[in-house]
């Protein structure tokens, strides 16, 4: 063990390990990029979450072309135009005589084609929205509501669990029966029943707050009542009797000499409740009852592709489920890979002789 | 209150777990700058003692009977938060095995600048200076270093003497040291006692919680023997050492000779 690794602190430490796992590197990235679309959607997408052309409902993805007559030209898209077919389904027909290039840079986006032509990248949805840039734009709902709703029940969870297993006792009884009241429900009934307290004539800020602090109360209790258990047994260790008999404030030695050696466990349970967070914000939004149309959340993107015609003539509508689908995964094999990173007695993620 | 006054004056004080007597009516007192060795063997009470001056005792074990006058206060009547400014500003306390007594995630500077936060108003520079000279004082001999070092990171006798200062950074009148010697080596143990020495100099009273005798021998003026919770034998450690009186004590000597 040489001298630059001894002076590493258990954090670098964890670093070290984590980025040495290449499946979380990936899942990090892949989250990267995904946020970095959700907070440039201004520019990325094409068109805004509510620039609707009925015209173009269920409209298939557009092709981009790159070829004309068999030459390289500026990228352009065909004129399509909706006729019905002898069943009377959709059908867009495409016109190889109207061309409309792509503008790049243009009005404040990465690209877009001018009207009338349409650009639907991922395909369009039941009123002709373009579901690329819906995706993006529901994603910064989809995925902050998650980060939000975690930071807060981390927060309860936390320090609830930490003062409960600290003082023991009645303070213990309490905080636990109450997180029992809270357990005892099953989750997703608990958030209807929460989520139909809220007034139905709230703007969508409102119902975003109100669905974080649903989601918050729901998942805090369950941590807390781990956090504690911990703090049990960490208490008894001879740090915090040295800390007492120092006169350090108890809540200093909550925060600081119990809680952080919580942190494998609860790295990990973070990351965890994220993405089930993200899933419940989905499940939510599906049923209706998350943010409403037409401000895009994947859950209520999704809510489209609940019957089965659609799903059927226009499969792309899924796609908000795969997004979900990802981004779940992501923060699950980043959480196992932080547990892993954390804990010292997993081989290969402590100091390498 | 006078100069003449014990700094610690312990009267008739009783510890029960339920019906078990673990320390029954004992009183001694320790003197400004004075050094007072608690002896006995493991069982004897004499943690118990410790932990009862800083109203720390397990849940299931309480104080009984007696009063614990210290700077001319009753502690057993001061409020959970007054408790709180006495212990680590008033009253160190040294533990036996250094390496579990600090927290292995926070440097030596870290936990002792918490020490000094929990009590003081001083800046983070006056703070770090004062960490400094007490990390100096104890005779460490990288200050700058151990400050920034991690518990694992020191030797035995380094870690010890690094808990040393966490106790004395806020200057305070009593230190309770609870067999602080016996995880380390016989040399170590002797820079420890020369350490204890140079505390009392400075008019630091030392409460002494050992079973080594020839250890309170050197260190201590004053012994109180403890069995099973009792004061069997108690005064100036030659007399006590010279001419033992109780069956304990004297069983106690031959053990250590």
């Amino acid at each position: 063990m040489n001298d630059a690794v001894k002076h590493q602190s258990r954090t670098q430490l964890a670093l070290a390990a984590f980025r040495r796992n290449r499946a979380a590197m990936l899942c990090f990235w892949v989250l990267a990029v995904l946020y970095g679309l959700a907070v440039f959607a201004d520019v990325v997408c094409p068109y805004s979450y509510q620039d609707e052309d009925r015209d173009f409902s269920y409209c298939p993805p557009t092709a981009i072309e790159f070829m004309d007559h068999g030459h390289w030209v500026r990228p352009f898209v065909y004129k399509r135009t909706l006729t019905f077919d002898a069943d009377h389904r959709r059908d867009y027909v495409i016109d190889r005589h109207t061309k409309y290039p792509l503008r790049f840079f243009h009005a404040g986006r990465l690209f877009t084609v001018d009207r009338p032509g349409r650009l639907y990248v991922w395909g369009a949805d039941a009123r002709g929205r373009d579901l690329f840039s819906r995706i993006w734009y529901g994603a910064r709902i989809s995925l902050s509501i998650g980060l939000l709703g975690v930071a807060i029940s981390f927060a309860l969870g936390l320090l609830i669990g930490g003062i409960a297993g600290y003082y023991g006792g009645w303070v213990d009884a309490v905080l636990m029966r109450l997180c029992e009241m809270f357990m005892m429900i099953p989750g997703f009934y608990l958030m209807l029943a929460l989520r139909a307290a809220v007034p139905e004539n709230f703007n969508y800020v409102e119902v975003y707050i109100s669905v974080v602090v649903i989601l918050a109360l729901i998942g805090w209790a369950s941590l807390a009542r781990i956090i504690r258990g911990m703090a049990l047994s960490l208490r008894e260790r001879d740090y915090v009797l040295a800390a007492k008999t120092f006169g350090v404030p108890d809540l200093v030695i909550i925060v600081k000499h119990i809680l952080p050696q919580t942190i494998s466990y609860s790295m990990a349970t973070l990351m965890l409740t994220v993405s089930s967070y993200i899933l419940a914000e989905a499940g939510l939004s599906v049923v209706g009852l998350g943010i409403q149309d037409p401000i895009p959340s994947w859950g209520n993107l999704l809510s489209d592709a609940m019957s089965i015609v659609p799903v059927i003539f226009a499969p792309w509508i899924l796609l908000p489920g795969l997004f979900i689908f990802i981004a779940v995964m992501c923060f699950n094999v980043i959480g196992d890979a932080l547990r892993d990173a954390f804990d010292p007695m997993v081989e290969g993620s402590s100091i390498e002789n | 209150m006078s100069n003449f006054d014990p700094l610690l004056s312990l009267e008739e004080l009783t510890v029960k777990a339920g019906k078990k007597t673990l320390v029954d009516r004992v009183s001694f007192n320790v003197p400004r700058g004075g050094i007072v060795a608690v002896a006995g063997g493991s069982g004897s009470g004499k943690t118990t003692i410790g932990l009862s001056l800083l109203r720390l005792l397990p849940c299931a074990l309480r104080i009984r009977q007696g009063r614990m006058v210290f700077e001319g206060r009753d502690l057993l009547g001061l409020s959970d938060e007054e408790m709180r400014r006495v212990r680590g500003a008033r009253i160190g306390m040294v533990f036996q095995e250094p390496l579990s007594a600090l927290d292995p995630l926070f440097t030596i500077g870290g936990q002792m600048d918490e020490v000094l936060a929990a009590h003081t108003a001083l800046s983070k520079q006056e703070r770090h200076k004062k960490i400094l000279s007490a990390l100096d004082e104890v005779g460490l001999p990288d200050p700058q270093r151990a400050y920034r070092s991690f518990p694992h990171q020191l030797s035995g006798g380094m870690r010890q003497r690094a808990s040393v200062a966490q106790a004395i950074v806020t200057g305070p009148s009593l230190i309770i040291a609870d067999e602080p010697a016996s995880s380390l080596d016989v040399t170590l143990q002797a820079k420890i006692m020369e350490l204890f020495i140079r505390l009392k100099r400075k008019n630091i009273a030392i409460l002494l919680i050992a079973h080594d005798l020839a250890m309170i021998a050197r260190l201590a003026d004053e012994i109180v023997v403890l069995c099973k919770g009792q004061a069997v034998e108690q005064g100036p450690v030659s007399k006590v050492m010279a001419d033992p009186l109780h069956e304990y004590t004297k069983a106690l000597l031959e053990a250590a000779v």
